[in-house]
């Protein structure tokens, strides 16, 4: 029995044909990836290693120079503007998260579960995309005529009697961001966990049923725990997104919400280099942490 | 599934979800129609298209000042066509590697996708503090390009990814083996299947880089992209000159995807009617 393997000595082994092959292709990989790891390794490991390292050094007036010090880390962590900061970036990010999680999630259930027609479960999910196509600061900006106090809603809502005087909390505030936020990160929910949940076999949904389940226990027991990798998903490309967002609340809060993004950008404008640093290492930090927690619940890898 | 009244409730909910999306386009797309007088809210005033004469510079002189597109468009479709062609490339290669298994397999391909992930403003403050280190100047099509890169190149590579996944190599061998030459094999077997993905691949890196700007704003220096110029009209007040020019890109990137369209579907045709032609001769 043992024969046929004690007759390939190992010197054979290393000779043959498919170990050959496996090391020609192994080098053919190694050669193919240079280029693009290098890329990887100059103009965005370098920059993010930058950032931390220009964090400690000493910022005068107008200038920073290669002397290491912590006294940034120490203005920064003492200064209630870039605590409030923190304390805004991850409020905002919490609720447009779930935001897009509860609006999201019965379009996706829609189009996944209900739609058994596969031309029209494609369209439903292309006019999802489309708006894609728009420029993204366009789209900010399209919130203006919306929610203004002249905008269309406070103008319907007049109309309607539902109001007397317009509104004024819609525009230039929290309320509009995070209306501006949910409407253009929201897709990035559907997707995945459209994906997802028409991945499910409908078999299984059928066996439940005919042993008496309803709706109810088949959406908790079966729908919701296999659509939860799209979930996790649509949660790790918002949550990257909004935290690292400043364009929506610089054109629709008005300068009132400061997120950490917009911190960086107003630090950079006043050659404050140390402190923008520190605000990027801050907002590295919370962004790791979030995908850290994701990626416990499920393998980024194996689900794409 | 039949599930009572739920089914009609979200079928209802998608309706009012899909309003949620369109609606603020289409009011901005409405309002850009606004005549000389009328700000950028309703009521419409007049119906009139002075904002588009405006944008291209055909209006008489106003009060508001023209946005700068001219430029900047030129520079953000040079930018997005360098940042496609090179993203493309190492996207290709780094799936094609992708195909063997190797070591460390696992480290590169959570450091190509962190590229995507990295939020523009903090890769754009690095390249920034990077290029003032090292003294050098700060350009569009040079620090801003090699981020857009750094963004668009694991969309390529996740998208010929999949296309390399469907790939059986074995069809290339095949073709070789019955005596057709490595050129004849790769113009008339790797080439059409990996077209569709270097196409997507393609559109992907292009529409990305022509949008992108939290990467390209402190990179860029002094002559201003596309969204740059966008960017600058949010800190003052903004007129339907803004809404023409929204308007304008939109209908631009359905261009594209019209034209990405009808290359995809061209090219099946043309295969399909090849596969015919061979089944006729036999």
């Amino acid at each position: 029995m043992t024969s046929v393997t004690t007759e390939i000595t190992p010197d054979e082994r290393q000779a043959s044909p498919a170990v050959v092959r496996q090391a020609k292709d192994r080098r053919r990989a190694l050669f193919l990836l240079t280029p693009g790891v290098i890329w990887m390794s100059l103009f965005l490991l370098l920059p993010l290693c930058m950032v931390v390292y220009v964090s400690f050094w000493t910022q005068t007036t107008f200038a920073i120079e290669p002397t290491l010090t912590i006294a940034s880390w120490k203005q920064f962590l003492s200064s209630p503007t870039y605590l409030s900061a923190i304390w805004t970036t991850v409020r905002i990010w919490a609720i447009v998260l779930t935001a897009t999680l509860l609006v999201g999630y019965p379009v996706a259930l829609f189009i996944g579960l209900f739609v058994k027609n596969k031309t029209l479960q494609t369209a439903l999910l292309v006019a999802c995309v489309i708006p894609f196509w728009t420029s993204f600061l366009i789209r900010v900006i399209a919130w203006r005529p919306m929610l203004g106090t002249e905008g269309v809603i406070n103008t319907i809502l007049l109309q309607l009697g539902m109001i007397n005087e317009p509104l004024t909390f819609l525009l230039f505030s929290e309320f509009a961001v995070l209306v501006g936020m949910t409407q253009i990160y929201c897709v990035f929910m559907v997707g995945p966990i459209t994906f997802m949940i028409g991945r499910i076999d409908p078999s299984v949904i059928e066996a439940a049923r005919d042993l008496g389940a309803s709706f109810g226990t088949i959406f908790w027991r079966i729908v919701l725990p296999l659509s939860l990798p799209g979930v996790i998903v649509g949660a790790i490309f918002v949550s990257v997104m909004v935290l690292g967002e400043f364009a929506t609340a610089a054109s629709l809060s008005g300068r009132k919400v400061n997120l950490l993004g917009n911190i960086i950008v107003s630090q950079v404008g006043s050659l404050k280099w140390a402190f923008a640093a520190v605000a990027g290492v801050v907002l590295t930090i919370i962004i790791t942490a979030v995908i850290t927690l994701a990626l416990r619940v499920v393998d980024l890898r194996k689900e794409m | 599934m039949n599930a009572g009244p739920l089914r009609p409730v979200l079928a209802i909910y998608t309706a009012l979800f899909l309003l949620f999306l369109y609606g603020p386009m289409i009011v901005l797309a409405i309002l850009s129609f606004q005549s000389q007088g009328g700000g950028p809210q309703f009521p419409i005033q007049d119906w009139s298209i002075y904002w588009y004469e405006h944008l291209l510079g055909l209006a008489d002189t106003s009060r508001v000042s023209q946005l700068p597109v001219g430029g900047s468009l030129l520079r953000s479709l040079a930018l997005a066509f360098m940042t496609t062609v090179v993203s493309v490339i190492l996207g290709t290669m780094s799936a094609e590697a992708f195909r063997t298994r190797f070591k460390g397999a696992g480290p590169v391909f959570y450091l190509v996708i962190l590229g995507m992930m990295v939020p523009g403003v903090l890769v754009g403050l690095g390249m920034a503090l990077l290029s003032n280190v090292l003294d050098l100047e700060r350009a569009w099509f040079s620090t801003a390009f090699v981020l857009h890169v750094v963004y668009t190149y694991p969309f390529a590579f996740l998208v010929m990814l999949a296309i390399f996944n469907r790939f059986d190599r074995s069809t290339e061998e095949a073709s070789m083996s019955l005596g057709v030459s490595p050129g004849q094999t790769f113009r008339r077997v790797t080439f059409p299947i990996l077209f569709p993905g270097v196409l997507s691949a393609a559109l992907f890196s292009f529409t990305l880089s022509y949008d992108e700007f939290a990467r390209t704003l402190f990179t860029a220096g002094s002559d201003l992209t596309l969204p740059l110029a966008i960017y600058g009209t949010f800190s003052v007040e903004i007129y339907p000159n803004l809404f023409a020019f929204g308007v304008l890109t939109t209908l631009f990137s359905f261009t594209l995807l019209v034209i990405y369209g009808l290359l995809m579907k061209r090219f099946t045709g043309v295969e399909s009617r090849r596969y015919k032609g061979q089944e006729d001769a036999t």
